[in-house]
């Protein structure tokens, strides 16, 4: 299992140098590059004092030439560099972020499993009844809706209208402490992601479920005369739970990825609120630094998923 | 196929799901026929105050006095457009790169595959923001061409699965044994014996390349005004709030849920029905 892994992140190195050359290059031929956005802010520098501003930054270089520079640092100094905008290092501006995005998607996410295992659990013991078929409805048009639409609707409903929560940010000014406050600021956020992500969770533990209900060792557990409540909860659950697994695992990502549109939406100032404003911005350092930093944790998630398999699937072994 | 038909027949939901895309479907190519308001003409002259649905504007007017039924029916237009051909590039790539991978085997297949593991680990939605914001480029091609280039993995990955099983089968084998080159295999025997999960897929990427053009268009990245979008139309209704002028949030939003709730029920009664009348 050890060798497995270290053969793993092993490979993970030419799957980031590809990711990492791609994106450069994507960023590189794009037409519009961060020089036009500079020389409109220093519109007051003379001609070479501008060629002088451009060059600090390597812009003035082929974006070939800029990659080998970024790769350079990064395998050197272990350095994502820095941003256009402000000068900070990028690592620094990510590690500002991060934490608030961790802490709305990682909320979201446990509040989303919580509700949709019981759900799927439910909607496969009493599968085809009217339970069922509405969890199914309400899963199948919750799955359709836009984040940023739910989000503009709760804020318009509960936060303008009703007044119960603030309409944005991750805290009220000088309370930034204060856990209950954070976490007032989180209810609609987090309720916005858990409606609109709820539905994939339920869908596969109920098909999981479904599965597992049908096999021999389920009847054998029955037969012994076990309750059905033992019947469901420790033998099937922990086996049709390997779906769940996966999805934590690939959901990983966008605990650092960010979710944009929730974070756009509400104005937390996480991973998704970074990432829109350098693109937007062009700051080429920082896009890079998003995405490779993101890809790591992609791969990651699905290292994590393919571990959590074999810890709850036994029959699940890696040479 | 006529049992299949008979099958899918017999899945309420996806029959209901398959009324509505139809009616969808038709209101996008007449709708602009019938209605007769311009979707881009200033409707009355104080703007900022938004009209609530009457006679004379069914869905009411937006921000710029601009009527949304018109709207509405444009933006169908424009996210069907972009939802088709979206998967259309997507599943032509994906199903040829699949088919050509899983039909060459051995280290051709692992380095093809290599390469869709990278492109499965960018974080896409973030690549194709930044292609779009770098670009600058809004015409529906760019948008089209962007969406479609970086959502093909899945497919390629799936028609592969079918291609790796599909190719150790006897007809397969005859068709090489009758001097069947690999263009012709792939294109007459391997891809039309792996469409049922690629029509599936199909379906479901139609859903999710309209829900992407519409976060585009309302980051302001994607359709670009006057040219209405649902995506748009809910960036303008942010500026507003619900309170004041709920028909503006509402039109738009009801329309893309009920537009992809129409299209995944659709796709998974596709895939139930093919599943099924296998089974048979």
């Amino acid at each position: 299992m050890i060798g497995y892994a270290i053969r793993r992140i092993a490979g993970a190195v030419p799957l980031l140098l590809v990711i990492s050359f791609v994106s450069y290059a994507l960023m590189g031929l794009a037409p519009g590059g961060p020089s036009a956005i500079l020389s409109e802010q220093s519109r007051a520098l003379t001609p070479a004092a501008r060629a002088a501003f451009v060059a600090s930054l390597g812009l003035d270089k082929p974006w070939y030439v800029q990659y080998f520079y970024w790769l350079k640092e990064l395998v050197f100094h272990g350095s994502l560099g820095r941003s256009f905008v402000g000068h900070r290092p990028v690592i620094a501006l990510i590690g500002e972020k991060m934490p608030v995005t961790m802490e709305l998607l990682g909320l979201a996410i446990v509040v989303t499993v919580l509700i949709a295992i019981p759900l799927g659990v439910a909607a496969a013991t009493r599968r085809n009844s009217a339970f069922d078929v509405a969890a199914t409805a309400v899963a199948f048009i919750a799955y359709g809706i836009p984040v940023f639409w739910l989000g503009i609707v709760l804020i318009d409903v509960f936060a303008v209208g009703l007044r119960w929560f603030p309409s944005g940010g991750i805290a009220s000014i000088g309370r930034e402490n204060d856990p209950l406050d954070r976490l007032w600021h989180l209810v609609l956020p987090v309720a916005t992601l858990v409606v609109v992500g709820f539905a994939p969770w339920m869908r596969y533990q109920r098909a999981k479920m479904i599965d597992v209900l049908g096999q021999p060792f389920i009847r054998t557990a029955r037969s012994k005369g076990l309750s059905e409540r033992a019947v469901i909860y420790r033998h099937a659950l922990r086996n049709a739970l390997i779906p769940i697994v996966t999805l934590l695992g690939l959901s990983l990502p966008t605990l650092v990825g960010g979710a944009y549109f929730i974070e756009y939406v509400f104005s937390v100032p996480g991973m998704g609120y970074l990432a829109l404003n350098a693109v937007f911005q062009r700051d080429y350092p920082t896009v890079m630094g998003i995405t490779i930093i993101s890809a790591v944790f992609v791969i990651a998630g699905n290292l994590l998923a393919d571990i959590g398999y074999a810890l709850v699937d036994p029959r699940v072994r890696y040479e | 196929m006529s049992r299949f038909l008979a099958r899918f027949g017999h899945e309420r939901p996806a029959l209901g799901g398959a009324i509505v895309l139809a009616i969808i479907v038709a209101a996008a190519l007449l709708g602009p026929l019938l209605w007769h308001v311009s979707p881009i003409t200033v409707q009355h002259a104080v703007m900022g105050h938004p009209l609530p649905p009457s006679a004379a504007h069914p869905l009411g007017t937006d921000l710029l006095g601009r009527d949304q039924l018109a709207r509405a029916l444009q933006g169908a237009r424009v996210s069907l457009t972009v939802g088709v051909t979206a998967m259309l590039v997507a599943i032509g790539l994906g199903s040829l790169y699949g088919a050509i991978a899983g039909l060459a085997g051995g280290k051709v297949d692992a380095m093809m595959m290599r390469f869709v593991d990278a492109m499965l680990s960018f974080p896409t939605f973030f690549l194709i923001i930044t292609v779009e914001a770098l670009t600058n480029q809004f015409s529906l091609v760019v948008i089209v061409l962007v969406i479609g280039l970086l959502s093909w993995m899945v497919v390629a990955r799936l028609v592969r699965g079918e291609v790796l099983t599909l190719r150790e089968r006897d007809f397969v084998e005859a068709a090489r044994a009758l001097g069947a080159g690999p263009v012709r295999l792939i294109t007459r025997h391997l891809l039309p014996n792996a469409l049922a999960p690629i029509v599936v897929a199909a379906t479901l990427a139609i859903g999710d390349n309209i829900l992407i053009e519409a976060g585009l268009s309302y980051l302001g990245l994607g359709v670009q005004v006057p040219t209405a979008s649902w995506g748009n139309m809910l960036q303008d209704a942010l500026g507003t709030t619900a309170l004041v002028a709920p028909w503006m949030v509402i039109v738009p939003g009801t329309l893309i849920v009920v537009t992809l709730l129409a299209f995944n029920l659709v796709g998974e009664g596709l895939r139930v029905a093919f599943d099924r009348s296998i089974d048979q």
